[in-house]
């Protein structure tokens, strides 16, 4: 090695240990952005804690549960709202496209603050109290989540294609959101079909 | 006489009754406007108490200890809103009073832990830097150092070297 090429390893070395030891500082001033997606996620369990036997076949005065979750992956400790919403086959789901929630009144909420790369698991149990039956026509009248009772006067009509009469139990995610002070919906739902098979 | 009487029975009756109708009513209504009122001192005070333990956590505080309070609050929130709902406002207003207690006692807790995380936060990071920098200095000074040494030995090497000449190259 001659002169200069003595010369270039040592200003080169020394310039990588100077980088090095200005790295603690560096990094408290530069803020690199990690990069991962943004999401939340919401499912929702069977009674056995598995995505299987889900209630389907519903009769009066019987209690079913389910489990539903939240999974934060925002970046930040997050607060959310979950509604309970529950629905006959003509009201409207939640509209993914426009992203606005669903227009029927919620029954019951859960509100979580999930901190980031957290969970949040809720059991729910809910039962049909009172449902009457007039040829094609089911009437629920009552309903209980968690042990409170909501009228919710629920009529739905035979569905011949699918032959039963369905209701959909329904929740929806809303985020709070800083800057408005509120909750904004989040636009993700899950839901299970029921079809009410005795009054 | 009688008449007059018993007309002005039927009139005092009627207007007690209607009396006690317009008073449960305007009764029902202020404990309703008592029970909206205290959910949304409560939410107010949640969601305040949830924006100072986001702070703490941003400054590297753990936090989870307080998470688990915020979710108390929330599950307590969750069900005056329930409450409300179905009509119960004295249980409204227990629960969203309970709640507020919570997300009062949450956000004060939150401040003190912000405060204390935040001051050794800036401690550490000073530290952080002076050091970082120090090195930095300590680096270039000794690489310039090395470097003359470096140079003054390799001189003299050099100069030390004795020219040789090979036969076989002519």
């Amino acid at each position: 090695m001659n002169f200069e090429e003595y010369r270039t390893v040592f200003v080169t070395g020394s310039l990588v240990l100077m980088l090095i030891a200005a790295a603690p500082a560096l990094s408290l001033i530069i803020a690199l952005p990690d990069g991962s997606e943004r999401f939340s996620e919401l499912w929702l369990l069977g009674p056995n804690h598995m995505a299987e036997d889900y209630p389907f076949n519903v009769g009066v005065n019987e209690t079913y549960s389910v489990f539903v979750g939240v999974g934060n992956h925002m970046g930040d400790l997050m607060c959310y709202l979950v509604y309970v919403k529950f629905r006959n086959q003509t009201e409207p789901l939640p509209n993914a496209t426009a992203s606005e929630p669903s227009p029927v009144r919620p029954l019951y909420e859960f509100r979580a603050f999930v901190a980031d790369g957290d969970t949040w698991e809720k059991p729910l149990a809910f039962s049909v109290l009172e449902a009457s039956h007039n040829g094609d026509s089911m009437f629920v009248d009552r309903l209980s989540i968690n042990d409170v009772v909501f009228v919710v006067n629920a009529s739905t009509r035979w569905d011949s294609e699918y032959k039963g009469f369905y209701y959909q139990l329904f929740f929806e995610l809303w985020l709070y959101n800083m800057a408005s002070q509120s909750f904004q919906y989040h636009d993700r739902f899950v839901g299970i079909w029921l079809n009410m098979t005795s009054s | 006489m009688a008449k007059s009487t018993s007309k002005l029975l039927v009139l005092l009756f009627i207007s007690t009754f209607s009396a006690s109708v317009f008073m449960s009513g305007s009764f029902a209504s202020s404990l309703e406007d008592e029970a909206a009122a205290s959910i949304e001192r409560a939410e107010d005070s949640m969601f305040s108490a949830y924006q100072v333990v986001l702070k703490a956590e941003q400054v590297g505080a753990n936090v989870s200890a307080l998470l688990g309070r915020l979710n108390e609050a929330g599950e307590l929130l969750d069900e005056a809103q329930v409450a409300f709902r179905l009509r119960s406002y004295d249980e409204a207003v227990r629960l969203a009073d309970l709640c507020f207690e919570i997300g009062e006692e949450t956000k004060d807790r939150a401040d003190e832990l912000r405060a204390d995380v935040y001051g050794s936060k800036v401690m550490s990071d000073w530290l952080t830097m002076t050091c970082s920098l120090a090195s930095v200095i300590a680096i270039g000074f000794g690489s310039f150092w090395g470097w003359r040494v470096f140079k003054r030995r390799y001189y003299q090497r050099v100069l030390r070297m004795k020219p040789e000449v090979a036969k076989d190259e002519f």
